[in-house]
């Protein structure tokens, strides 16, 4: 695996002989984009941090995996955390930055002690002068969104707020603060050092119904039939949820591509594909989801925190068969707005599930109704 | 500047939960108002602010654990400890409640028992976790 590679301090090497605008236009040249979700391009995001004349600035590696069907990154932190740890010393050296943080979900506490060790390790071989801590979270979903991640370091509840400004401009205690997901700061390293990496290849968490379920490193634009061989259905697929924020479609020998997977109204983010087959009614999986944003909605924004519990009421009632034909028009209304109206990534995405499922998977719906 | 949530994690796993004078306690030392300190235990699922049983069982409701077989285990648990999620048994030996995932779907179902991930749960396997925990 590209991802496992290890780069033994010869990527930061290479980074300090370029120097940060160098190492900056390189990567934006082999095309390293956020692997959290939102692909935005590193490049840009630390040459953005780069620009503002602070003293002060901060990195945050973003190790707070919370999206269900997702755990690419601890795979990497317990398989390549050197690697990490160089790709964090070369972020915060090239935007300027004495003190980074990881954000390591609360979850992993038990990957912890054998991170501390590597920090330490790196550190003293690197020679640098960046400080990394590790900031353990306490069971927040939100916490991945990272201006939820902000205030959360800060000591507040770990609500997201509006952007902009972003926080590569005014980001921890005001200071401009670049924060990568744990696979795009890993990915960065191995960006720089080596001749022949492969931008297109992407961790793919494989879940659910499906006998080899775990982590395979593909790239983008594989057939979605082959990723199938590879993690081995039990049974045929009725469906594939791109993580509970992503939104489900029905079992299409697409190319996974990022414009394939929105042309189905879906959203690819962590390359996460939980595997849903024939056995399955879609409102169970609607139910689930469903509670699950319900519980983990921060309660900041009306939309989100009154809409999602409003969802969940619908589903039960459906699932009861007490519902009719106007409650599932509802749903569709409800689902619309609160993407539409909701403050951050996670309530204008709570209801793809629903939206797509309604859209695809009707039919299940309607077998239910009163 | 200290950092609270590292502060708050300390203090919880030294009593077992924040209580007030515990809270009370850490603002005076870190000059954080008491409010906050509370609104901040409040708002992360592994803080509590009552006590808790000996033991903490999690178990992950997510999808992937769902298509596991993790709805059994729930109404398993539930009916072996004669209590419901949130609760925490008489005894004071276990408290019981769900959390979003934790990132084991490839090993599903699976939960946290006092922060440590057990996986590919069965019911035979809980049976001696909760041995264990009563015992």
């Amino acid at each position: 695996m590209q991802i496992l590679e290890k780069t033994e301090l010869k990527a930061l090497k290479k980074a300090r002989n370029l120097g940060p605008k160098k190492t900056i236009s390189l990567l934006n040249k082999k095309g390293l984009t956020g692997r959290g979700g939102a692909s935005f391009p590193t490049g840009k995001k630390w040459e953005f941090a780069l620009k503002q004349k602070s003293k002060e600035k901060y990195v945050i590696c973003n190790a707070d995996e919370g999206e269900p069907g997702t755990f690419k990154d601890k795979f990497i932190m317990q398989k390549n955390p050197e690697t990490l740890i160089e790709g964090i010393l070369i972020a915060s050296e090239t935007i300027g930055a004495k003190q980074a943080y990881i954000y390591l979900r609360g979850e992993y506490e038990n990957l912890k002690s054998k991170l501390e060790k590597t920090i330490t390790k790196v550190i003293r071989k690197a020679k640098t002068k960046v400080n990394i801590e590790i900031i353990l979270g306490a069971g927040a979903y939100v916490c991945g969104e990272e201006t939820a991640i902000i205030k959360s370091i800060e000591g507040f509840r770990g609500q997201p707020y509006l952007k902009p400004p972003y926080p590569p401009v005014e980001g921890l205690y005001g200071k401009p603060t670049v924060i990568n997901n744990v696979e795009t700061l890993t990915a960065a390293a191995h960006a720089i050092l080596l001749d022949n990496w492969n931008s297109l290849l992407r961790l793919f968490c494989i879940s659910g119904d499906v006998t080899k379920p775990g982590v395979y490193e593909l790239p983008a634009g594989i057939k979605l039939s082959e990723a199938m061989k590879l993690a081995k259905p039990k049974n045929p697929v009725k469906s594939v949820y791109f993580g509970c924020f992503g939104g489900c479609m029905p079992y299409k020998d697409i190319e996974l591509t990022h414009d394939n997977i929105c042309g189905e109204d879906c959203v690819s983010g962590s390359c996460t594909m939980i595997v849903v087959d024939n056995t399955r009614s879609i409102v169970d999986l609607a139910y689930v989801i469903s509670k699950f944003f319900a519980y983990e909605s921060c309660g900041k924004c009306t939309p989100c925190r009154e809409g999602s519990v409003r969802i969940l009421l619908l589903i039960k009632k459906i699932r009861q068969g007490k519902a009719t034909a106007q409650d599932l028009n509802l749903l569709q209304e409800l689902g619309e707005h609160i993407g539409q109206t909701s403050l951050c990534g996670l309530g204008q995405s709570c209801t793809n599930h629903i939206l797509t499922s309604l859209k695809h998977f009707r039919k299940d719906f309607e077998k239910e109704l009163r | 500047m200290d950092l609270i949530l590292p502060i708050l994690r300390k203090e919880h796993k030294k009593h077992g939960y924040l209580s007030e004078d515990i809270l009370k306690k850490i603002s005076k030392k870190t000059k954080v108002p008491v409010s906050r300190l509370y609104a901040v235990a409040t708002f992360y699922t592994m803080l509590h602010t009552e006590k808790q049983g000996k033991n903490i069982i999690e178990i992950c409701g997510s999808p992937s654990c769902y298509l596991n077989g993790e709805l059994d285990l729930e109404n398993f648990l539930e009916k072996e400890l004669n209590i419901e999620f949130g609760q925490t048994t008489k005894d004071k030996k276990i408290s019981l409640y769900k959390t979003s995932c934790i990132g084991c779907c490839d090993k599903a179902p699976a939960m946290l028992l006092n922060g440590k991930a057990i996986t590919n749960l069965t019911k035979e396997k809980v049976k001696t976790i909760l041995k264990k925990c009563r015992s």
